[in-house]
């Protein structure tokens, strides 16, 4: 016993219990059959009718990802925004990650276009679905498989984050200048850890730390808001349109589970050269 | 002569099919080579793990000191552990006193298992055991995956001896310095120096024809790496690969790749690139020098980007 003892067999196998391995999924599964999806599909949607979304909105994802813990994903809705027609809410969902549904992103006419872009990360081999409800609240889905795993519990602690940093935001815009009326695309970044409650598993008397909620306006009015899950990869990063006027305030206000609360501000000006580079 | 032949066939059969956990015995082919006097080394595979190579593939050995041995890394399964326990045993009776781990990652740590009856201490970086704690799982799953039923009794053993800044142990007549580095190619990367004869065993911190694999940060590892090149080393053992270079311009291509993979990230970044653009374009010209590129290069490059798109 005592070569045992010294040799520490802690083996993690013991908290840790040992999924089946899913050994013969190298080839995409039939998403219609997934085993995971109804249970999800009821509580997200009880019975309502589900429309194939390829027209609404679609879903851009690289099948065999390079890095399970930071996996780019963009939803891109088909159409403009408009007041007679638009994608109110994006349900963004990992079927195999221990919490599902990755986020929930909220959309106005102000929007411009329905676009989310992220990143993801992956506990397993798994679908993901982006469902989209429009303003007469019917849902569209697209569904996309992907083959990462391990993204969850291996967490966004390379770099431990110091405390004084976490909840710092920079916006990233994609040109260098915006137009009045003309949407523009922007990168809100959040220096967080976004601690998965697989992660926590070493010291069970941490509560995990995750960004829950975040909502950006211009000039006052919402232009994206999301509640979101630890199924987005540390460093939270969102990437979607706004409509700028000739000057306005684009700000992003940002929640998480420990009820810190981070806010960012920039003044976006027509023809004012913007961050990015 | 007929009905013998159906017979091999059956048992062929059952052997890969049949209910019974089969657990791979050593090879009587598992080579090592002496690096340096008392230094053995067993140089892994390139290719990706699989039942036919139990995942062999990161560099694995020991030192032989005159009381005792000091494994470093044993081997990416149960039965790589036990090959070379038994490569071990044909050259030195002396127990096995220590067995040290480079770094978490899975190739080199899951043959630790082979070793539970010596008595020896299980060494690691002070970051080892929280890296491992939230790894273990997704690493134990890959590994069924990969192997399926032969993953069985591979296993995450949790270092007891854990190593902030450095160590020296002695093995009887000669003390091998071991070295924990800040974060790198992981944040628990460990470096053992034998001071008798000048050997350094870098685990992933150099890689030689493999892609080096950046599951730390990128800037780090290319600090680590000018630290590691001003040291006095007369022999090393990188975790992946050998090479016929002197040091320190054996770790020139290594730094090279990072580098240049920093400098288009920043210039992509500037480009105001997404992080899929970049990965689409980055190093891009390093292809045909490494090894398993398509499997790591651009996983690289994602990890460099969501570190450089702070600067």
């Amino acid at each position: 016993m005592k070569p045992l003892l010294k040799f520490a067999l802690a083996t993690l196998l013991a908290c840790l219990p040992l999924l089946p391995a899913l050994a013969n999924e190298k080839a995409e599964p039939d998403p219609g059959k997934s085993q995971y999806w109804p249970p999800i599909r009821q509580m997200m949607f009880g019975d309502r009718e589900i429309l194939d979304g390829k027209d609404v909105m679609r879903v851009y994802l690289s099948t065999r990802a390079d890095d399970a813990a930071t996996v780019p994903v963009a939803v891109k809705a088909q159409f403009d925004q408009s007041s007679a027609q638009y994608i109110k809410q994006v349900y963004l969902i990992v079927e195999r990650n221990p919490s599902p549904a990755a986020g929930v992103f909220q959309f106005t006419p102000d929007s411009g276009r329905a676009q989310i872009e992220t990143r993801l990360r992956f506990e397993d081999f798994s679908f993901v679905r982006a469902i989209a409800e429009t303003n007469d609240g019917k849902l569209y889905m697209s569904t996309r498989w992907v083959k990462a795993a391990g993204g969850c519990s291996a967490p966004g602690d390379k770099n431990r984050m110091p405390e004084n940093l976490v909840g710092t935001m920079k916006f990233r815009f994609a040109d260098e200048t915006v137009e009045a009326n003309k949407p523009a695309l922007v990168q809100l970044m959040i220096r967080h850890p976004n601690e998965s409650a697989l992660a926590s598993d070493f010291d069970g008397s941490k509560i995990p730390q995750f960004v829950r909620h975040v909502a950006v306006t211009y000039g006052g009015k919402t232009v994206m808001s999301a509640d979101v899950d630890f199924s987005i990869s540390d460093n939270p990063s969102f990437r979607f349109y706004f409509v700028p006027d000739k000057e306005g305030e684009l700000q992003a206000v940002v929640e998480d589970t420990h009820d810190k609360r981070y806010v960012h501000r920039a003044l976006i000006v027509e023809g004012v050269p913007l961050p990015g580079g | 002569m007929g009905s013998q032949r159906i017979c091999a066939s059956l048992v062929f059969a059952l052997a890969i099919s049949g209910p019974v956990i089969a657990v791979a015995e050593p090879s009587d082919e598992f080579e090592l080579s002496q690096v340096a006097p008392g230094n053995f080394v067993h140089v892994g595979s390139m290719e990706e793990r699989s039942p036919k190579n139990m995942g062999d593939q990161g560099n694995i050995g020991f030192i032989v000191g005159d009381t005792c041995v000091a494994v470093v890394d044993p081997g990416g399964s149960l039965a790589v552990g036990k090959g070379l326990r038994a490569a071990l045993r044909k050259v030195t009776d002396k127990p096995v006193c220590y067995v040290i781990f480079t770094h978490m990652h899975p190739d080199h740590l899951f043959g630790a298992a082979a070793f539970r009856d010596d008595d020896a201490v299980v060494i690691g970086h002070e970051n080892l055991p929280r890296a491992l704690a939230m790894r273990a799982r997704p690493y134990l799953n890959a590994l069924a995956r990969d192997l399926g039923e032969l993953a069985a009794g591979s296993d995450v053993v949790v270092p007891t001896l854990l190593v902030k800044d450095e160590t020296v142990l002695d093995l009887g007549g000669r003390s091998i310095r071991l070295k924990a580095w800040p974060a790198a190619h992981t944040d628990n990367d460990l470096t053992i120096l034998d001071e008798s004869t000048g050997t350094l065993w870098l685990g992933d911190l150099l890689f030689i024809d493999h892609t080096p694999v950046v599951d730390g940060t990128i800037t780090g590892f290319l600090r680590v790496l000018d630290r590691l090149a001003k040291l006095e080393v007369r022999h090393y053992v990188a975790g992946h690969g050998t090479s016929g270079l002197q040091w320190p311009e054996v770790l020139e291509p290594e730094r090279a790749y990072l580098d240049l993979i920093v400098r288009e990230t920043r210039a992509a970044i500037k480009r105001r690139k997404t992080i899929e653009e970049a990965t689409d374009e980055v190093g891009l010209s390093e292809s045909a020098r490494w090894v398993n590129f398509d499997a790591f290069h651009r996983r690289n490059v994602t990890t460099a980007y969501t570190e450089l798109e702070w600067e």
